[in-house]
């Protein structure tokens, strides 16, 4: 653990072809920040974070990618937007969040952060399969393949009284287009057409 | 005698566990005379989890959906803060970036159309219906109710994008419930985030931010809250007993929806605005101030 935090900037640890990755998917400028901190001040889950998000530019500029996809900092961003609204120099360091969890999510996440990108993966599957959200399947299989099995159960039958829990999925005609949409994407990503 | 006409996206959640949203939605527009007709086989929008790992999907979800919505004549009416920021950031997105453009119109195998209009009920409720007439039609002012109005995160940012209100200092549910009679409190917590999905992965992180919302709610002396999203309303409504469990408090809070109250003060009875369905009980409150 003490020997992870000493920082060895070298050509060897250094990946500019990696912060070049995050603009173009982000849309917005890396260098740009100037370290002011106060994308960190108003972040609602920086004390979740082992590297507040101003340091996840930082370490970004500094070409140290893998200290960040590594972490769990970028799982726990809740996207709020609250520091891209306060940036005084335009960075728009809520799409850049969202380009590094991309980039990470391809690399097959080897962050150690599971139980978000399960409810992740879980969420975007069920639009596959049903073009519609299913918030009772969404729960249940989370809890199994997170291996919770009674997490959240108190609240199964309050919800259920209330109307609120579901059984079945939301029926729709449009799955076949649903499907060719994810479908092309996949084929624009083989053929290198998209990141 | 209204003309006003809107294609409706209620979003999954308003389909589920957001029932009463979406009922309260729909009877207080029959009300008001605006039409709502909702978009035939929508999708997902994508919400967080989509454009957290994969934008491009996102887009194409968000552009797919606007696209559908052309079927039915009128602006679009979002019910979702999540579902409408979305919608908002993939037409500025797309309005801007040609290169995801000519990707989603490739992932789609379609021209994308962005010339429609999307607005958030808050929006058609104060600015296209407007204040006045709204309070010319209230049978019952909600005097003496003390409500916190929960912005949340995606009602007003990113900047430039939703531009439903000034994005730091947003008064639009403020001015909504002074039409209607009712009082609001000045507080801190009106934009902080409830943790929003994380309910499902974490938790723990939900019941730390909406413990902070309620508390702040609370000291303003607010009897109720009142919510535009149905991932705010279950993380503030739903985890509340919970909530008091773990930091040992007493809020008591019942969390309204914005068509709940209005659809009160415009004479609604409890059962078209699905009062039943909170799970915070409102009732003892109502009664109080003689709502009920």
């Amino acid at each position: 653990m003490h020997k992870k935090k000493k920082m060895i900037i070298s050509q060897e640890t250094m990946d500019i072809q990696f912060v070049r990755k995050v603009e173009a998917l982000s849309g917005t400028s890396v260098r740009r920040c100037f370290q002011c901190g106060k994308c960190s001040a108003g972040c609602p889950m920086a004390t979740f974070m082992e590297h507040p998000p101003n340091r996840v530019v930082r370490l970004l500029q500094l070409g140290q990618w893998r200290r960040i996809i590594e972490g769990r900092s970028i799982w726990y961003c809740a996207s709020c937007e609250t520091c891209s609204t306060r940036c005084p120099n335009k960075v728009h360091l809520a799409s850049i969040m969202d380009a590094l969890r991309k980039l990470s999510w391809d690399a097959e996440g080897p962050s150690k952060e599971s139980y978000v990108q399960l409810a992740n993966k879980l969420f975007l599957d069920n639009i596959r399969t049903y073009g519609r959200q299913y918030e009772m399947r969404l729960a249940a299989v989370f809890n199994v393949k997170s291996g919770q099995f009674l997490k959240d159960m108190m609240l199964g039958p309050k919800l259920l009284s209330k109307g609120k829990l579901k059984m079945f999925h939301q029926k729709n005609k449009n799955m076949v287009e649903i499907d060719k949409i994810f479908s092309r994407i996949e084929e624009m990503r083989r053929k290198g057409e998209a990141l | 005698m209204s003309t006003l006409k809107y294609s409706y996206y209620p979003g999954c959640s308003l389909h589920a566990s957001a029932g009463e949203y979406d009922l309260s939605t729909r009877e207080l527009f029959k009300e008001l005379d605006i039409a709502l007709v909702e978009v035939p086989d929508w999708f997902c929008c994508g919400a967080t989890p989509a454009h957290n790992v994969d934008e491009l999907l996102s887009l194409s979800l968000c552009a797919k959906n606007l696209e559908l919505a052309e079927q039915v004549e009128g602006d679009l009416a979002v019910a979702c803060a999540a579902c409408f920021s979305r919608l908002k950031f993939t037409q500025h997105t797309l309005g801007e970036n040609e290169t995801k453009r000519t990707q989603v119109e490739k992932a789609l195998d379609a021209k994308v159309r962005l010339d429609g209009n999307v607005k958030h009920l808050l929006d058609i409720l104060a600015r296209d219906l407007g204040l006045d007439k709204l309070a010319g039609v209230v049978k019952t002012p909600l005097k003496g109710l003390k409500v916190a109005c929960y912005y949340g995160c995606l009602l007003t940012r990113p900047p430039g994008v939703p531009n439903l209100d000034c994005v730091e200092a947003p008064t639009i549910m403020e001015d909504l419930l002074a039409a209607v009679g009712a009082e609001t409190v000045s507080w801190t917590h009106r934009l902080e985030c409830c943790g929003a999905n994380f309910t499902l992965s974490r938790p723990g992180v939900v019941l730390q931010l909406t413990n902070a919302i309620l508390e702040s709610a609370k000291a303003a002396g607010a009897d109720c809250i009142m919510v535009a999203c149905p991932l705010c309303h279950g993380n503030l409504d739903i985890r509340q007993q919970e909530i008091e469990g773990v930091y040992k408090a007493d809020y008591k809070l019942p969390v309204f929806y914005i068509t709940q109250l209005v659809g009160m003060a415009c004479g609604l009875t409890p059962e078209r605005l699905g009062l039943e369905a909170l799970i915070v009980d409102p009732k003892t409150l109502l009664k109080e101030k003689g709502l009920l």
